[in-house]
């Protein structure tokens, strides 16, 4: 019974202290009499293997041990739906634009790369391991404020007191609140006011002080944006009349945005700025200002680029939706 | 050198039949799963029902296994803590065939919470007999 008293003693060591010897004694009594029912029954002592075969049918030391143990958990299933959305959250708020952030300055700060580790391949695994470590706090402080609520009270209050009439409303994501068309038809007539008073040719600040002069190409943008704002402030007019996104309106929108990112990305490369002329610093600062400030565009074109996928993504996902409704 | 070719409809049977497979497979874990619920609930009630007379555990499993309500040791010493805990059930340690033994026994409690959880498993057969 060597192997018996075994796996009793491994039983015996995931059992609370309190109630060990208790649950361990019937236990044992239990495997014994069914250990000398087959004995009986084959009229011969049971092998080893026979034995081992009993033990393995009943489980894993560990497993039955846990039997015994009240359920327990860390976040409960009440609290388990909330504590996912809030490491949705975590993860969407903070910590994809943390690494963003730091991808951003690695490709082009060199001195946030000198900073760290000197070359390409030494400040990307820096930010790597600075972002896990990021990750793991992040999450570790979410789980614990959680895990702190858990066993606060049996039942947060929250989540004992509450009323359906603050429930939020069901929205049909199809539909376009009033406002947001007024406002996007305020902001666009704003803009194309302020685009043709003052950008609709090169020299677009003159003032004794200062000249801002922008490249011959600069037209070719001003009609762009004008022509996008004035479809931007038909389709916040139709979708005013019409509270609905439809096929058209949906489609006009990725359109437009699509030619508005397209149209950004290449202004970011253009060089547009053409000379800044500064009455006091000369010519020389005021043309190494508009370099400066060129590179820095072309620089930013990842980054345009980005957030025209994203907008277009959320278009092409509007124009799906309409086309399923 | 011969080399088997995989036809179009070999290959359709060959994905129908995974298809099949997996279909069975999750029907097999669902009615695994709805099996153990439903046993889970009447398994209380039987022991409680089997404890109106003195028994020890092992002799306990073998009433229930002889009526064809077979229960492992995993789930019926839990299950007779809890019943106890919530003192339904009364218990004592007693030598029988030169060996300690843990007696259970209904207490009162526990009779009066059989003859009510009986009367509800009256009313639920007879309500689901109805719908069946």
């Amino acid at each position: 019974m060597d192997l018996l008293d075994r796996y009793l003693h491994a039983v015996k060591f995931w059992l609370p202290k309190a109630q060990r010897q208790d649950i361990v004694s019937e236990l044992s009594e239990d495997i014994r009499s069914q250990i000398e029912d087959k004995e009986s029954e084959l009229g011969r002592a049971l092998t080893e293997a026979e034995i081992e075969a009993t033990l393995v049918r009943i489980g894993r030391p560990v497993l039955v041990a846990s039997r015994y143990l009240p359920q327990r958990h860390l976040i409960g299933p009440a609290l388990f739906p909330i504590y996912v959305f809030v490491l949705k959250i975590v993860t969407a708020c903070y910590l994809v634009p943390w690494i963003l952030v730091g991808i951003g300055l690695l490709l082009y700060s060199p001195g946030y790369r000198a900073a760290h580790g000197g070359g390409w391949f030494r400040a990307l695994g820096t930010i790597w391991g600075g972002f896990w470590m990021t990750a793991l706090v992040a999450a570790g402080a979410v789980t614990a404020v959680f895990a702190a609520l858990e066993r606060g009270a049996s039942k947060p209050e929250f989540l004992e007191n509450w009323n359906p009439r603050r429930l939020p409303p069901v929205r049909d994501p199809n539909r376009i609140p009033r406002g947001t068309s007024i406002l996007e038809l305020a902001v666009n007539i704003v803009f194309a006011s302020w685009w043709i008073l003052f950008m609709s040719t090169p020299t677009v600040l003159n003032r004794p002080d200062i000249q801002i002069t922008l490249a011959p190409g600069w037209i070719y943008f001003f009609w762009g944006y004008l022509i996008l704002a004035a479809a931007n402030i038909a389709t916040a007019g139709a979708n005013l009349l019409q509270p609905n996104w439809t096929r058209t309106t949906a489609g006009l929108r990725l359109v437009t945005n699509l030619c508005g990112s397209a149209l950004f990305c290449v202004l970011c490369q253009s060089d547009i700025l053409l000379t800044i002329s500064l009455a006091v610093d000369g010519a020389t600062n005021g043309q190494k200002i508009a370099d400066a400030i060129n590179m820095w565009a072309s620089r930013a074109l990842p980054f345009a680029a980005g957030v025209g996928l994203l907008v277009l993504a959320v278009d092409l996902r509007r124009l799906i939706r309409v086309k399923a409704a | 050198m011969h080399i088997p070719v995989l036809t179009t409809n070999k290959a359709r049977h060959i994905v129908c039949v995974i298809h099949y497979m997996t279909h069975v497979t999750d029907t097999s874990s669902a009615y695994e799963n709805l099996r153990l619920e439903l046993r889970r609930g009447c398994l209380a009630l039987a022991v409680l029902a089997a404890l109106r007379a003195e028994q020890y555990g092992y002799s306990l499993r073998k009433i229930l296994a002889d009526r064809g309500m077979a229960i492992d040791e995993n789930t019926l010493y839990p299950l007779l803590r809890r019943l106890e805990t919530q003192g339904l059930l009364v218990s004592e340690w007693r030598e029988k065939d030169k060996r300690n033994k843990r007696f259970y026994r209904l207490s009162h409690d526990g009779k009066l919470v059989l003859k009510q959880l009986l009367a509800d498993w009256q009313g639920i057969n007879a309500s689901l007999s109805a719908v069946l």
